[in-house]
């Protein structure tokens, strides 16, 4: 009897390591394995141990190339950008759509909401399931000369564009500015050669691939959020059972606060001379602005790339007017 | 034999002599610090320099040597409040106390992944936290050495265009690069702690152009090791028709072999890690582990390879750990599993004895 116990006690004691389920991540971070992000990841393989998935991390610097394995099955999931996870969910990875969420007030509240077991279904689409979303900071446009603080001052600059971007890409001539192909390893040398006037980035790239140099004297950043960046962890559908999908988009909220204590660090290394403010008027024009812009990429219209989920920026729409009710358009007969 | 006093004469040009002495002290170092204080700062900064560092260097106790930087760079530094910063003797001490600190956070590392391996997610985050401490830490330490070092020699990283120092001795040269390769090691420690330390990110690319002030056959290829690591962190500052930044990892490592530390090696390994090179990091850790048998260390700089053992030793410790569940055994350094080929070997036929 006491042996039979025994050996009970002993499995239960093995059982949490034995029936731990081995998911291997493709994980994309600017810096690889000693990066932020990487390390972010890791807090949360960790965490996610403790509800049996064995998280196996492999750290890539080229984001294409860690989505291509993914997709090639190398790696049961991936963490990237949401740029590069629209492909497997448009709901998700319209996040990032143009001017949509202006505040990170904004973008707290959605990825509670994204987190609750009631949005589990918007997290399935075309056989894959988004496990996880956490802030990567908010886009911001740097330019080279600080006149460039309108949308109509852009009119014939070079922007330095991520060539996968579509919409990036569609805001770029809309404001009739030049579109000049880049990826994430060029964009920043060309904006400090000189060779595009303007770009845009996360905070983050102020310091590590040193804009400030192609700022110079006379350039700055532009204080208004264009998109809210998120790293978002994809898995083919059938990698984890729904309860603990759904766990593993819990445990990712709750690395919200670490990652915008990273991202609130970054930014306050931007000197506070560097930012170019924008009259409270002319924000009003560029959210209406934005808006048209979004509902074309979300139909398709006027030569616009069909990009945006519906669902997603109706959504962000009940956001934006539940933190400022008295915006014009939450009363647009036209509401996203 | 009586003895007789000085006579009156000579004990007024006695006292005159002391207070010509006194104002003279007095007139070179200001009033408002004690003096031998002065002359003390002077002292031990000049002998830190010349006597106290060659003698570290030829140490082949990193512990050791970490303990010495702990224990003495408050009491050196401090003479900065008296005299001219020792910021050179005071860079390699706070890298030394710097190397401490991140023994610990390696510690607490190698836990984390042994309680990880045993399924015990409890004791794995709290040595994952304390290991975050500790690098961060280990961040803020290495960021004080690495602009010591910089101040050393009244460079300005930020400069455009960059105006390289004049280096007096050897040791000022190694002094300069060991204090750009400590700065991207703080990224590195500050990144793993969960950015506490809140290192700026561009030292990477202000070593990456620094380093060109030193001469890379000279130190056993560790200026390209450096650069080519940047290069893998941020493209866009490889030149044009370079080489394959793994390529001349390489080549770097080759280079201390044949120089007498392997410094590059290390650089190596980081960069492994870094971007996923399971492949490049078995192949370094082995060629670390069979130079033992081949290398001549060179006297002068026998910690500079020591240090770089312990960084290629935690690297294997870490794989064996993840993998394993413990450090590398004895024996089994620059192997990354412990199969063995045993193919060849002999074996005696029992029938007969059963």
């Amino acid at each position: 009897m006491i042996r039979k116990s025994l050996a009970v006690l002993s499995l239960a004691v093995v059982a949490p390591l034995a029936s731990a389920q081995s998911v291997s991540m493709c994980v994309f971070d600017v810096i690889g394995a000693n990066g932020d992000v990487y390390n972010l990841v890791k807090d949360y393989a960790l965490e996610m141990k403790a509800h049996g998935v064995d998280f196996e991390l492999k750290p890539y610097t080229d984001e294409g190339v860690a989505v291509g394995d993914f997709n090639a099955g190398q790696c049961d999931a991936v963490a990237a950008t949401d740029i590069r996870i629209r492909p497997f969910n448009r709901f998700t990875g319209s996040i990032s759509a143009v001017g949509a969420l202006p505040t990170y007030d904004d973008l707290q509240t959605l990825l509670a909401t994204l987190a609750q077991p009631k949005a589990a279904s918007l997290m399935k689409e075309n056989g894959y399931e988004v496990l996880g979303i956490v802030p990567a900071g908010a886009g911001y446009l740097f330019v080279n000369d600080r006149t460039i603080d309108t949308a109509g001052e852009l009119a014939g600059k070079r922007v330095a564009t991520l060539d996968y971007q579509k919409d990036a890409i569609h805001m770029v001539n809309y404001v009739k500015a030049t579109v000049v192909p880049s990826d994430i390893t060029n964009f920043a040398g060309k904006f400090n050669n000189g060779s595009v006037d303007t770009a845009y980035s996360p905070a983050f790239a102020y310091e590590a691939l040193e804009l400030y140099k192609g700022i110079g004297d006379k350039g700055g950043i532009v204080d208004y959020p264009l998109a809210q960046l998120t790293v978002q962890i994809v898995a083919r559908d059938e990698v984890l059972e729904d309860e603990l999908a759904q766990k593993s988009r819990e445990v990712a909220w709750g690395f919200y606060p670490q990652a915008m204590r990273l991202i609130a660090s970054q930014e306050k290394a931007i000197p506070d001379a560097q930012w170019i403010r924008i009259p409270d008027k002319d924000i009003i024009g560029y959210q209406e602005m934005f808006r048209e812009n979004r509902l074309e990429m979300r139909d398709g219209l006027n030569g616009a790339p069909d990009v945006y989920s519906p669902k997603m920026l109706n959504l962000l729409s009940k956001i934006r007017c539940a933190s400022n009710p008295g915006a014009s358009e939450c009363t647009a007969d036209n509401r996203e | 034999m009586t003895f007789s006093g000085p006579s009156p004469a000579n004990r007024s040009s006695g006292r005159l002599c002391v207070i010509f002495a006194a104002s003279l002290v007095f007139l070179l170092t200001g009033c408002s610090v004690n003096p031998i204080y002065q002359t003390t700062g002077i002292v031990l900064s000049n002998y830190s320099e010349s006597e106290a560092t060659p003698y570290v260097l030829q140490m082949s106790d990193p512990q050791m040597a970490c303990a010495l930087g702990e224990g003495v760079d408050p009491l050196l530094y401090s003479f900065s409040r008296v005299v001219d910063a020792p910021d050179s003797s005071g860079s390699l001490l706070m890298l030394l106390a710097g190397n401490c600190m991140e023994y610990r956070a390696w510690n607490a590392e190698l836990d984390y992944l042994r309680a990880e391996y045993n399924g015990n997610v409890p004791a794995a985050k709290d040595a994952r936290e304390v290991s975050k401490r500790l690098h961060a830490r280990t961040a803020e330490r290495r960021y004080e050495a690495y602009q010591r070092a910089m101040a050393a020699y009244d460079f300005d990283p930020a400069a455009e265009p960059m105006e390289c120092p004049g280096f007096f001795t050897d040791q000022d040269e190694l002094t300069f690069l060991l204090g750009l390769l400590t700065g991207m090691q703080a990224i590195v420690n500050d990144a793993n702690s969960g950015a506490q330390a809140g290192v700026p990110r561009n030292i990477a690319a202000r070593a990456e152009r620094a380093v060109h002030c030193v001469d890379n056959e000279k130190w056993g290829g560790l200026p390209n090791a450096i650069r080519a690591l940047v290069w893998l962190l941020i493209p866009d500052t490889r030149p044009e028709l370079s080489q394959d930044p793994w390529g001349v990892l390489e080549d770097s490592a080759e280079l201390g072999l044949k120089s007498g530390f392997r410094a590059s090696h290390a650089v190596q390994v980081v960069a492994a890690e870094t971007f996923g090179r399971p492949d490049v990091l078995a192949s370094t850790v082995a060629s670390f582990a069979e130079a033992d048998e081949q290398i001549e260390v060179r006297d002068d700089y026998r910690l500079v390879d020591q240090v770089a053992r312990n960084v290629v030793t935690f690297s294997s410790d870490k794989h064996w750990t993840a993998h394993y569940g413990h450090r590398t055994p004895s024996g089994f350094f620059g192997k990354m599993s412990a199969e063995r080929d045993t193919s060849n070997v002999e074996t005696m036929s029992l029938d007969g004895l059963l």
